[in-house]
C-alpha cells in the first residue's frame, strides 16, 4: 500500500479577547492574501415571516458602514486589483477578499469597520434599494428559470414546517419585501459579533504582524450576548416516515428528478461514510448512475451529493434529467433500484471515490480563497482548522462496510422525497 | 448605534511594500515529430497535473451546414477508443482520481487531464488515446448526440440562453460563422453521424495544428518523456487553421422581442460584431471594458443595480476570438423597467463611445488588471488554460511574463481612443426576451430602433 501524501496546510489559531477567533495560514510564495470571515448565522436562524433576511443582510453588509461609502467595499478592493464576495447560505455567511498582499490592511480595515461600525450607515433608501436587488436576484434565479423553485419544491417535502431547513436561503418574495431597517438593527445586534465569528487570513504574510494588525482593527470591538436559540426544532429523526412525492407540470424542457433523503449532519462521525455512498452512487462518470443510468440512456444526466449542512439533519441529494419522452415514473424507478441497491457496494468503488475525492480536495486547496474558506468552515462547524488537515485521512478511513451499512440505515424507502418535473403538454 | 471608539478609522490604511511577481517560466521543447511541448511548474506545487492537448481546431472549422460538428466530437472522445470503451476509459482514469475532459470552443480544442503528479505518465496516454484514436462507436455516438439534442431544447427554454443565441443570431448575417451557437442547434445537429465525426478528427486532429502542455509539480525531463511516449509517433496530416466568416447584418439600431408569455423578467442583450483577438489595441480594449461593464464597480453595474435597482447584476464584455468576437451587454432586469433598464445601458454605451473612461477609471481598471493577474494562475488547469490561450492566439512568448507591465503602460488617451473606435452606438442590435405585450409599448418609446416581436421557438412548449 502506497502512502498517500496527507493535506499539510500549516497554520494557527488565536482568540481575542472579545471572541473572534483567528485562523493565521502563511504560505509566502506568491504575493496574494486572501482574508475570509464565516458568521454563524444563515437561513437557518431566520424566524417565520423573516425568510431571505439573513441573505438580504449579507447585501447590506457592502452598502457602506462609518468610514467607508456606499459600494466603497467593493470599489477599494477593486481598484488595488483584488476580488471580493460573500455568500449566504443555510448554516453561514461568508465574506471574503482576496488582494495582492501588501494590501492585507486595506481588507482588514474594510471587513473591520462593517463589523463594527455598519448600522450607522444605513439608511431606507439603501434598504430599498437591495431589496429590489435582491428581489431580481430572486427572479433571476428562481421565478423567470426552468425548474427554478425545486429546492423550495423540496426542502418543504422533506423537512416539516418548524424545521429551520423547511425554507430556502433565498426567501419568500413577500418576506424580503417587507424587511425594515429595524430588522436590518436587531439582525446585526445579534449575529455580527466577533463572538459569532472566525477570520481566516490565508497566503503571504508574517503571521506575528498580522495577528498584531488583526488586533489593532478588530481588537476594540465589543463582543454581544450569546447568539439565541435557532427558531424551531433543529433535533430531527433521520426518517421522513415514509416515501414521499409531487409531482410538477411546468415550463420545464426536460423531465426531471430532484431526490432526498434525510442524512446525519455534516458534524456526525458517520458522515464521511454517507460522502463516499453518494459519490459511489453519483459522482463522476465511473459511478454508478453514470454507468447504469447514463449509459443506457435512460436519464440525460445524473448526479449524488450528500451536502455539507450541520444544523440536525442533513440532505442526501440525487439530480436525474431524463430525455424528451422520458416518463418520470420510469426515471423514479430507475433512482429507487439503485438506492436499493447500495448494499453491494464493494471495495473498488471505495478506493476509486477516495482517488477522486483525493484530487479534487488538493485541486481546490491549490486557490487562496478556497483555502481559507475551508478553515473557515472547520473552525466554525467543528471548533478548530485542525480538522483540514486529517480530511483525507477520514476519507479514506471509510470502508466499504462502512458505507453499505450507512446506506442501509438512511437510505431506505421509509426517507425518501421525489420532487417529479414533467413538461407541460405541448400546445 | 454608538460603535467602539473610532481611532484613525476614517482614512484607509496605506499599503505595505510591494511584493514581486513574476509569471512562471514556460520551457519549450519539442517532440520527435515536431510538436511543441510546454512545460511549467506553479510557484506553489502541490503533487498536481494538469495534462493538456491543445489543437487549433474549434467551432471554427465545422463544415457548413453541420454546425456543433466540433463540439459534439470533442465530447465523444470519452465515449471510447479504438483500445477500450468508454466505460474502461472513465474507470481506467478514475482509478487513478483524473478528472478528464474535451473542451471545444469558436478557434480551438483542448483535451485535458488532471490528477496526482505521479499520475503523469498513465494519464498522458489515456489522453492521447482519446485524442489520436476515438472509436465514435455509433450506439456510444448516437448517445452523445442524443445528449446534445436534449441540450439544445434546453438552451431554448432558458432565457439567458436563448437571449444570447438570439443575439448572435440577429447580430449577424445567416452565414456569418458566430450567427450560430458554439453548440450547434437542433436542425444541425440531427444530421450529424459519427462518420461525420471521424471525417473531422481526420481532417482538424493532427500534429500540425497541435501543441501539448504540461502545468504542474513534474520534472520538465519527466514531462517530455511522457510526452513523447504519448504523442512523439502521432503522424496525421491535418487541414489549415479555419479563420471565420464575419459581416454585419444591418448598421441601423434595432430591437428584437423574443416573446416569453408571462415572463416576470426580461433577459437584455445589447451589442455589435466587436474586435478580434489580435488587434493592436486589445489591452485598452479591456480596460475600456471595465469601466463599462466589466467589474461590480463598472458604471453599468453602480447604475442598474446600485442607483435603479432594476436587476441583480449587468455585465459588458468583448469575446476573444480569432474573429471580430461580438461586444455585448446582458442583464436580467424586472418586466416593468425593461424599457428604462435598457435605456440607461444605451446612454452608458453612449456616454464612453463619445467620452471615454477618466484618466482616475483607467488608473483603477490598469491596477485591477494588473492586481488580479496572479490570482488566476493558482492552479494547473489556469496556468495550462493561458497556455493554450497563447498558442490559440500565437501570443509571443513573453506575453504573460510582459503582461503586468505592459497593461500599466496603457495610458488614458489610448482607453478613449478604443471606446472611440470600438463601439459603436448608432449600430446596436438589441434583444429582449421577454414578455412581449408588457415590454414591446417600453421599447417602442427608446429611440432603440425598429422594434421587431418575435413568437419563442422555446415558448412552444415541448
Amino acid at each position: 500500500m502506497v502512502t498517500r501524501p496527507a493535506i499539510v496546510v500549516p497554520f494557527e489559531e488565536h482568540m481575542l479577547a472579545n471572541g473572534l477567533k483567528v485562523v493565521l495560514a502563511p504560505a509566502r510564495a506568491t504575493p496574494v492574501v486572501g482574508v475570509n470571515l464565516w458568521y454563524a448565522v444563515g437561513s437557518r436562524n431566520e424566524p417565520p415571516g423573516r425568510t431571505g433576511f439573513a441573505h438580504l443582510f449579507e447585501h447590506m453588509m457592502f452598502q457602506g458602514s462609518a468610514h467607508v461609502p456606499k459600494n466603497g467595499h467593493f470599489r477599494r478592493v477593486e481598484e488595488v486589483g483584488g476580488t471580493a464576495n460573500a455568500t449566504t447560505w443555510f448554516d453561514r455567511t461568508n465574506y471574503f477578499e482576496t488582494v495582492p498582499s501588501h494590501h492585507l490592511d486595506l481588507a482588514l480595515w474594510l471587513e473591520s469597520d462593517r463589523l463594527g461600525w455598519m448600522l450607522p450607515a444605513m439608511t431606507e433608501e439603501k434598504l430599498e434599494n437591495q431589496r429590489q436587488v435582491v428581489m431580481n436576484e430572486r427572479r433571476e434565479r428562481y421565478d423567470n428559470q426552468p425548474y427554478g423553485d425545486w429546492d423550495e419544491r423540496l426542502q418543504a417535502l422533506l423537512f416539516p414546517a418548524d424545521h429551520p431547513y423547511h425554507h430556502t436561503v433565498i426567501g419568500a418574495m413577500e418576506d424580503i419585501a417587507s424587511a425594515t431597517l429595524e430588522d436590518v438593527h436587531d439582525f446585526f445586534s445579534t449575529w455580527y459579533r466577533p463572538n459569532n465569528a472566525v477570520l481566516t487570513i490565508c497566503g503571504d504574510f508574517e503571521p506575528d504582524h498580522a495577528i498584531a494588525r488583526v488586533q489593532h482593527y478588530f481588537g476594540d470591538i465589543p463582543s454581544g450576548p450569546t447568539p439565541p436559540p435557532l427558531p424551531g426544532k433543529p433535533e430531527i429523526p433521520f426518517a421522513t416516515g415514509g416515501t414521499l412525492r409531487e409531482t410538477v407540470e411546468s415550463a420545464v424542457p426536460l423531465p426531471r428528478i430532484y431526490a432526498a433523503c434525510r442524512i446525519p449532519p455534516f458534524t456526525s462521525d458517520a458522515f464521511y461514510a454517507g460522502e463516499a455512498a453518494s459519490c459511489c452512487l453519483g459522482m463522476g462518470r465511473s459511478s454508478r448512475l453514470h454507468d447504469r443510468l447514463v449509459r443506457t440512456r435512460v436519464a440525460k444526466s445524473a448526479s449524488c451529493h450528500a451536502l455539507p449542512l450541520a444544523t440536525g439533519a442533513s440532505i442526501f441529494l440525487l439530480v436525474a434529467t431524463g430525455y424528451p419522452g422520458t416518463e418520470v415514473g420510469d426515471l423514479e424507478a430507475a433512482l429507487v433500484e439503485e438506492l436499493d441497491d447500495l448494499g453491494t457496494l464493494g471495495p473498488d468503488e471505495i478506493a476509486r471515490v477516495a482517488a477522486g475525492r483525493e484530487t479534487r480536495t488538493l485541486r481546490a486547496l491549490q486557490q487562496v480563497e478556497t483555502r481559507a474558506d475551508f478553515l473557515s468552515m472547520y473552525a466554525t462547524l467543528f471548533g478548530t482548522a485542525a480538522r483540514l488537515n486529517d480530511d483525507l485521512a477520514r476519507i479514506r478511513s471509510v470502508s466499504a462496510e462502512d458505507a453499505r451499512a450507512w446506506s442501509c440505515a438512511y437510505l431506505h424507502e421509509e426517507n425518501r422525497v421525489f420532487v417529479r418535473y414533467v413538461p407541460e403538454a405541448q400546445r | 448605534m454608538t460603535g467602539p471608539a473610532l481611532g484613525d478609522r476614517s482614512v484607509p490604511p496605506s499599503p505595505g511594500p510591494i511584493r514581486p511577481y513574476e509569471f512562471p517560466d514556460v520551457a519549450t521543447t519539442r517532440l520527435a515529430n515536431g510538436i511543441p511541448l510546454r512545460t511549467v511548474v506553479p510557484k506553489t506545487p502541490l503533487p498536481l497535473v494538469t495534462a493538456m492537448v491543445v489543437l487549433k481546431a474549434g467551432e471554427t472549422a465545422s463544415p457548413a451546414g453541420q454546425a456543433g460538428l466540433a463540439f459534439l466530437t470533442s465530447a465523444a472522445l470519452e465515449g471510447g477508443t479504438t483500445a477500450r470503451s468508454g466505460k474502461e476509459l472513465a474507470h481506467a482514469l478514475e482509478e487513478i482520481g483524473a478528472s478528464f475532459g474535451g473542451a471545444t470552443g469558436w478557434d480551438s480544442t483542448t483535451v485535458a487531464v488532471s490528477c496526482l503528479a505521479e499520475h503523469l505518465p498513465l494519464a498522458m496516454g489515456l489522453l492521447a488515446e482519446m485524442v489520436r484514436s476515438p472509436a465514435f462507436e455509433p450506439a456510444e455516438f448516437d448517445r452523445f448526440k442524443a445528449q446534445r439534442l436534449a441540450g439544445a431544447r434546453q438552451r431554448l427554454m432558458d432565457p439567458a440562453t436563448l437571449a444570447k443565441d438570439a443575439h448572435a443570431r440577429f447580430m449577424h448575417r445567416d452565414d456569418d460563422t458566430y450567427a450560430r451557437p458554439l453548440v450547434g442547434t437542433e436542425a444541425s445537429l440531427e444530421g450529424l453521424s459519427d462518420d461525420d465525426a471521424h471525417a473531422f478528427v481526420a481532417s482538424c486532429y493532427g500534429p500540425a495544428v497541435a501543441e501539448v502542455v504540461v502545468a504542474g509539480d513534474v520534472e520538465p525531463s519527466e514531462a517530455a518523456a511522457a510526452a513523447e511516449e504519448a504523442f512523439g509517433s502521432w503522424d496525421a496530416a491535418t487541414a489549415p487553421v479555419a479563420e471565420p466568416r464575419v459581416g454585419l447584418r444591418g448598421r441601423e439600431r434595432v430591437v428584437h422581442v423574443v416573446d416569453r408569455p408571462g415572463a416576470v423578467q426580461s433577459e437584455i442583450r445589447t451589442g455589435h460584431p466587436g474586435v478580434a483577438r489580435s488587434v493592436p489595441d486589445y489591452l485598452a480594449v479591456q480596460v475600456m471594458n471595465l469601466t463599462l461593464g466589466g467589474s461590480f464597480s463598472s458604471r453599468l453595474n453602480l447604475n442598474l443595480r446600485e442607483r435603479n435597482g432594476f436587476t441583480y447584476g449587468v455585465r459588458s464584455g468583448f469575446a476573444a476570438r480569432r474573429g471580430p468576437g461580438p461586444f455585448s451587454v446582458s442583464t436580467a432586469v424586472e418586466t416593468k423597467v425593461t424599457g428604462a433598464a435598457t435605456g440607461e445601458i444605451l446612454r452608458e454605451i453612449e456616454s464612453i463611445a463619445a467620452d471615454g473612461p477618466t484618466a482616475e477609471e483607467v488608473l483603477s481598471a490598469v491596477s485591477y488588471l494588473a492586481g488580479v493577474f496572479p490570482l488566476r494562475l493558482e492552479t494547473t488547469g489556469q496556468l495550462a488554460s493561458r497556455i493554450a490561450e497563447m498558442i490559440v492566439h500565437d501570443l509571443p512568448e513573453d506575453y504573460y511574463r510582459s503582461y503586468r507591465d505592459r497593461v500599466r503602460q496603457v495610458a488614458p488617451e489610448e482607453a478613449v481612443q478604443a471606446a472611440r473606435r470600438h463601439l459603436r452606438p448608432d449600430e446596436l442590435c438589441t434583444v429582449v426576451v421577454g414578455d412581449a405585450t408588457a415590454v414591446a409599448p417600453q421599447l417602442e418609446a427608446l429611440g432603440a430602433g425598429e422594434v421587431v416581436v418575435h413568437e419563442s421557438s422555446g415558448g412552444r412548449r415541448p
